[in-house]
């Protein structure tokens, strides 16, 4: 899904074959470069993979033998480390989306180095903040109790 | 691509933008909360035993539940679900987000395919089997949140 703005308009009208072949990888191709897009579109579709596994998981809300079980599931030292791993897609997905919508909405293209290092940084806060719980987690399992930084948990 | 109209492309933003704050929540909320207790405690346990909750967590559990009320996950996630005021207000947010996040998953994941699947026939068949797999889903969740703790 190729999307034209001012600042990517459309490529000049083609109609023969050879235009067809090469729309597979059109979109944002350029401005913002092929490896941020191929990860938006990898961790999108992971997140949408996370989500369905997520909700056919939830059905055990409904009992509380089931629900213990699978949220005791959730603290074993694999899922530690797939929890980690999943808001490390979140992040990168949500402040390359808000890059994308605020080059979108606002044009910003002009700052768009500036407001792709910021964002980056942001994204490195996030993980680091958000991820410490399951980083501390580990590192007490993995070096023995008492020996992670509480920190601001 | 009938479907790539400019209205859904434009509502994709908005969920997305959505997203950021519904997602910064839903992680508070399972994580961080030590007020009430998050479901994933920051321990990691072996052979599927369950976590030790933080003391916080213990007194909220007993308060609404009795004396002998355990802290376990479910007990932990009903303080919220089953909560007789904030639990409508938990249940709504759950929805919410639920909705909003397989529209835009879904709808995403259309873009994907489109973009792969070259037969028409071909982009039919995917379009409609990932639209009835995010309706079935958003029933079951519906069905699990609603009902939960009720
Ligand atoms: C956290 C906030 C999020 C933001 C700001 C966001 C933003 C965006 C934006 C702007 C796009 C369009 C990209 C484009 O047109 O090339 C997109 C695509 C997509 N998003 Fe999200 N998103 C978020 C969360 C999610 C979540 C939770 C899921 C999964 C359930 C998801 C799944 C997808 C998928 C599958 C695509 C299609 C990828 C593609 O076309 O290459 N997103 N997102
Ligand atoms: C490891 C991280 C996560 C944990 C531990 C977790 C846990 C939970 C739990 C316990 C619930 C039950 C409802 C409640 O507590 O209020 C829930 C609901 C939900 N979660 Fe997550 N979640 C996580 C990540 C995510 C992500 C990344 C997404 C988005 C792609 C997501 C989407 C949802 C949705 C849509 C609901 C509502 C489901 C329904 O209405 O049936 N969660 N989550």
């Amino acid at each position: 899904m190729a999307v034209d703005t001012k600042e990517r308009p459309s490529a000049p009208q083609q109609t023969d074959a050879s235009a067809e072949q090469e729309g597979r990888f059109q979109s944002y191709r350029i401005r913002t470069g092929m490896f941020a897009w191929m990860m938006h579109r990898l961790t999108g579709v992971g997140l949408v993979v996370y989500l369905i596994v997520h909700i056919w998981g939830l059905t055990a809300l409904t009992d509380p033998e089931t629900f213990n079980a699978l949220i005791a599931k959730y603290h074993s030292p694999i899922f530690k480390v797939g929890e980690f791993a999943l808001l490390v897609a979140v992040a990168y997905h949500a402040m390359n989306g808000l890059r994308l919508v605020l080059i979108d909405f606002l044009g910003w293209s002009p700052k768009q180095k500036k407001l792709f290092w910021t964002l980056g940084g942001v994204t490195a806060v996030i993980i680091a903040v958000g991820g410490w719980p399951s980083i501390y987690a580990l590192g007490e399992w993995l070096l023995g109790p008492g020996s992670m930084p509480t920190l601001f948990l | 691509m009938a479907q790539t109209n400019a209205l859904n492309w434009f509502l994709h933003r908005i969920t997305g933008t959505f997203l950021i704050f519904m997602l910064i929540t839903h992680f508070w909320v399972q994580h961080y909360d030590h007020q009430a207790a998050s479901v994933t405690h920051e321990v990691v346990t072996e052979k599927n035993e369950m976590p030790d909750y933080p003391d916080e967590a213990k007194e909220g559990v007993r308060a609404r539940l009795g004396p002998d009320a355990a802290a376990t996950p479910y007990q932990v996630v009903m303080q919220r679900l089953a909560d007789p005021v904030y639990a409508v207000l938990w249940k709504g947010f759950n929805i919410l987000f639920l909705v909003v996040a397989l529209h835009h998953g879904f709808y995403g994941l259309n873009n994907v395919m489109t973009d792969y699947i070259r037969a028409p026939m071909g982009r039919l068949i995917a379009r409609t089997l990932s639209w009835t797999v995010a309706l079935g889903l958003l029933i079951i969740g519906m069905y699990s949140v609603i009902t939960a703790g009720w």
